[in-house]
């Protein structure tokens, strides 16, 4: 049965050459311009994993609205965020309907299809057995690279994919400095700024602290880059 | 993106430019001071008071004097045709103001008839002048060298004592071959006696020594009875100037109540043996404390009695110049009218003095109008009636004696065509003064509370005024930073009052709302833009990369290269057009964020990673290795560096020279980043940190001259200051940071 990939872009253009590269990639792409037609396409069929616009046409908030009601239908469907709107505010609702990634255009094609199929292979992880047994551990720090499930200090955080794979970097190599270049890579987001990265490490810091008000073991190397400092517990 | 668009861009700020160096403000005064100024003007208003008070007492004064003039020719006409009052002989001699042991001088001892002129005169106190001028009975030829006599009375116990001395150039003693005895210089005695019952005695001597003395006829030539009187004793005694009369006259001869006149009769020649002069005492009005005796008429006093008039001294005179009657007096019944009794000196009472003072300063008290009021004017007084009985015209002046005002008006008595007396009428215009004072006085008051209330509500308004004003224009200022930037969208102050300045509050609030919405436009105009673009970027670069995808052999070909070039810069830029779009959003989120953090070792971390990743620069820190703390949030100053960096690449010359410096002033650190670039262009040197404002070149590079305008956010946000100048020395260009100074790290 082949991975069905649905897409819901207002951009005919843009829709279209998601839906060539996707399929190129051997996956059934189902793509749909507004809410009400997704909507009836996921009532007939649901996806195994969703590309969702925020922004369709007049409706502002519509790919929000869409990702509420698939995760209604299934709590562990793999939804990405494909959006042109690149604010806090946007992102903290993105993680509240717990979607998986977040990525704001322009999109590298090459490194979306990377992205679908690691958030397609975890996403099978979860649904086949929950195994503990790439779980790694740094300090009071749990990872497990296959169920992109992130635990500190025994309790879980809820991180995108990008976030979890910057988490996944720093701490690859503790106490080692990550350079700004090094990060960028792992984000797999074509060509990153410094700033975009220092977003992202404000939001992943901001998620730690919710748990850990104390948390400070992602440090900053001011002008290099960042580093997960080893604590002693 | 190339650079000419941008300076388009930045064009309309040129123009504006010349507006914000407006021409000079005229220099001048302040509303409250102006105001203030205006209540002065009200200081008119007591002037004209005071010019129409004094108009008025001119008005007044002639309205005082036709009244005046009026009563005295009633008076005159009254007493016109009636001989019988002024008949020379019905005349009574009278002692003006009491009686004659209350006006003589009381001696200690009674002198004695046969002792030296001398002694009488020094004993007898003070002689009485009778120089004749314009003396009665004198006529107009009168000379006071031919002519001259002082007089004193003193009585001692039951003895009247009276003492002439008579400067006569002639003396012409009784001849005793004549048989008359008015033919030779004499001295006439009158005594009117309690009962009215008139005695005249004629005092002569035919050589120095004793005088001898008749009872004579009204006529004074014949003798009632030949013997002479022993009652009175008398001495002619020669003197060098003439001679001198000693008199001794027993009380009891005298009677109580009586009446006595002397006439001093002159004769200076021997053959005709004619009177020359006659000089008496008869009264001069004014003199009462001379003891003079005058000459009175009953019937007339009576008659004028009813005609008193306040504040007015009528007399009336024969035309031998002989007060016939009086009646009233210039003075005011009591002097004390205006005096202060001195009081217990409270503080209260002592400031209402010295206003009083003030009051009586500023506008002539009539006390001091009253006190000027002279108690002798027979002199002016002789004038006039020289002139009224001369020309027979009523003649109506106005004399001053220093403040004090006297209104005299004169007019001719007839009777059957001759001037047979006059009428004096003299009053006082203190009465008039004092209304006049005390209506200044009102006044003064009135307006001085008026001033009061009118200068302290007009300095009240005019410093709410200024008050509502300052507020306004400090809330104006205050709306906007001297870049131009809103701060806020409304003026509160006052904006619910209904007056002008509270529409014009209004006004500026609804311009600042206006103004406030563009302006969010424009800085949401870079968001929505880049959003805008986001989508067909989008469709370019995954377009693009389909083609890559789909045809493999593409991959190296020139033209897909550029494009793709081409879509990253365009990415770049939108990416910094946000940046700074969101930065001032986040600068403000991230507040509370800050810590106390060592800028120098940020500096230092940062500025070797900027070395690793530009190789071919040499950048390098040069400062001490001291810790230097501020607080602030160590992200953003990281970021504010990155575009000082890159600011100071872009602009430095290729593979140059990069240095940072950190220097600690009393209060400020200041981060200053050189490179050795060209210097600043002069037409953006002051808008270099405003954003688009670039001076960039090089078409092909991305230069939005956003950086410098990311650094004044960051550094402003951090109550830092920003300046870019060039190198003083050498070529390049030194941005400056300067930083508030932490002293200790916080916990």
């Amino acid at each position: 049965m082949p991975t069905v990939i649905a897409i819901v872009e207002d951009d005919s253009d843009q829709r279209d050459n998601y839906s060539d590269v996707l399929t190129a990639h051997g996956y059934e792409v189902r793509a749909y311009e507004d809410r009400p037609s997704a909507e009836a396409g996921f009532a007939r069929e649901l996806p195994d994993l969703a590309l969702l616009d925020i922004m369709l046409g007049e409706d502002m908030d519509g790919g929000f609205d869409l990702c509420m009601q698939l995760r209604n239908m299934s709590p562990t469907l793999p939804i990405i965020f494909l959006t042109a709107r690149d604010s806090d505010a946007d992102r903290i609702s993105s993680q509240r309907m717990t979607a998986w990634d977040y990525i704001t255009k322009p999109v590298s094609l090459e490194f979306l299809v990377a992205r679908v199929h690691a958030l397609l292979k975890i996403s099978d992880q979860l649904q086949s057995a929950p195994t503990g047994s790439t779980t790694l551990s740094v300090g009071a720090l749990e990872l497990n690279e296959d169920s992109m499930l992130v635990k500190w200090k025994g309790q879980a955080v809820s991180l995108t994919l990008t976030e979890f794979w910057i988490i996944e970097s720093l701490t690859r190599n503790p106490g080692h400095v990550r350079t700004y270049d090094a990060l960028s890579d792992v984000t797999r987001q074509g060509l990153v700024e410094r700033n975009t990265i220092n977003g992202y490490i404000r939001r992943i810091r901001n998620k730690f602290r919710e748990i850990d008000n104390g948390f400070d073991r992602i440090q900053t190397v001011h002008g290099t880059g960042y580093k997960w400092e080893q604590g002693s517990a | 993106m190339n650079a000419p668009a941008v300076r388009a861009a930045a064009q309309p700020k040129n123009e504006a430019l010349p507006q914000r160096k407006s021409r000079p403000v005229r220099r001048g005064l302040k509303i409250r001071t102006k105001l203030l100024l205006l209540v002065f003007f009200l200081l008119v208003i007591p002037w004209m008071g005071y010019e129409s008070v004094r108009e008025m007492e001119k008005f007044l004064l002639e309205g005082q004097e036709q009244a005046l003039e009026l009563t005295t020719q009633g008076i005159s006409s009254i007493l016109g045709n009636r001989s019988d009052l002024f008949d020379p002989d019905i005349g009574v001699p009278e002692l003006v103001g009491g009686s004659l042991a209350e006006l003589v001088k009381t001696l200690d001892e009674p002198l004695a008839i046969d002792a030296p002129t001398g002694v009488w005169a020094q004993a007898i106190g003070e002689l009485v002048s009778f120089t004749g001028v314009g003396r009665y009975e004198c006529g107009p030829d009168y000379r006071p060298d031919l002519l001259a006599v002082r007089h004193a009375l003193g009585v001692h116990e039951s003895m009247l004592f009276a003492y002439f001395e008579v400067d006569d150039d002639r003396v012409i003693l009784r001849d005793p071959e004549l048989l008359s005895l008015d033919t030779n210089d004499q001295i006439r005695l009158t005594v009117q006696r309690d009962s009215g019952e008139l005695s005249r005695y004629l005092l002569t001597s035919q050589e120095p020594g004793r005088l001898s003395i008749y009872l004579m006829k009204p006529n004074w030539r014949e003798v009632v009875d030949g013997e002479a009187l022993r009652d009175i004793a008398g001495t002619l005694d020669p003197v060098p100037t003439g001679y001198a009369v000693k008199l001794r006259i027993p009380r009891e001869f005298l009677g109580p109540g009586a009446r006595i006149k002397f006439e001093i009769v002159d004769i200076d020649e021997t053959k005709t043996r004619a009177i020359r002069q006659i000089i008496s005492t008869e009264p001069d009005p004014f003199r009462f404390e001379f003891g003079s005796v005058r000459l009175t008429t009953p019937e007339l006093a009576k008659l004028i009695q009813p005609l008193y008039v306040s504040e007015a001294n009528i007399t009336v005179w024969d035309a031998f110049f002989r007060l016939r009657a009086q009646v009233g007096s210039v003075f005011p019944p009591v002097r004390e009218a205006f005096g202060r009794v001195p009081q217990q000196q409270s503080w209260a009472s002592r400031v209402e003095e010295s206003f009083l003072r003030f009051f009586e300063w500023i506008l002539r008290s009539p006390e001091r109008g009253l006190q000027d009021m002279p108690i002798d004017s027979s002199r002016e007084d002789r004038r006039l009636m020289g002139r009224v009985l001369a020309e027979g015209d009523s003649i109506t002046e106005r004399r001053r004696y220093g403040e004090a005002k006297l209104i005299v008006t004169a007019s001719p008595i007839w009777a059957a065509g001759n001037i047979e007396g006059a009428v004096l009428v003299k009053q006082s215009a203190n009465k008039l003064l004092s209304l006049q004072y005390r209506t200044l006085q009102r006044f003064t008051v009135l307006f001085l509370g008026v001033f009061i209330f009118l200068a302290v509500a007009i300095l009240v308004f005019a410093t709410r005024l200024t008050y509502r004003v300052g507020k306004l224009q400090r809330e104006t200022e205050q709306a906007a930073t001297s870049e131009g930037r809103l701060l806020k969208d409304r003026i509160r102050a006052g904006s619910r009052s209904s007056d002008e300045l509270g529409s014009l509050t209004r006004s500026i609030s609804a311009l600042l709302q206006n103004l406030g919405q563009y302006t969010q436009y424009l800085e949401k105009l870079p968001d929505t833009l880049a959003h805008e673009l986001h989508n067909p970027l989008n469709v370019v670069n995954s377009s693009l990369e389909n083609l890559q995808y789909n045809h493999a052999e593409l991959a190296e070909d020139k033209h897909l290269q550029r494009a793709r070039n081409g879509v990253g810069r365009l990415r770049s830029i939108i990416t910094s057009l946000t940046e700074a779009a969101s930065l001032k959003e986040a600068l403000t989120r991230e507040q509370a964020q800050s810590e106390v953090f060592d800028l120098a070792q940020l500096v230092r971390n940062c500025v070797e990673g900027y070395q690793a990743s530009h190789p071919k620069y040499r950048i390098v820190p040069n400062f001490p290795d001291a810790p230097m703390l501020i607080l602030g949030v160590p992200d953003r100053i990281a970021q504010m560096l990155d575009k000082l960096i890159d600011n100071a690449i872009q602009f430095g010359s290729e593979n140059g020279l990069i240095i940072v410096n950190l220097r600690r002033d009393e209060e400020v650190i200041d981060l200053s980043v050189l490179n050795d670039g060209p210097t600043l262009p002069d037409d953006i040197v002051d808008r270099l940190f405003d954003p688009m404002v670039s001076s960039a070149k090089d078409a092909r590079k991305t230069h939005l001259g956003l950086g410098l305008y990311i650094v004044r956010l960051v550094a402003e946000s951090h109550r830092g200051q920003v300046r870019a100048e060039n190198r003083r020395g050498s070529r390049g260009v030194e941005v400056t940071v300067s930083l508030p100074f932490e002293t200790r790290r916080r916990n």
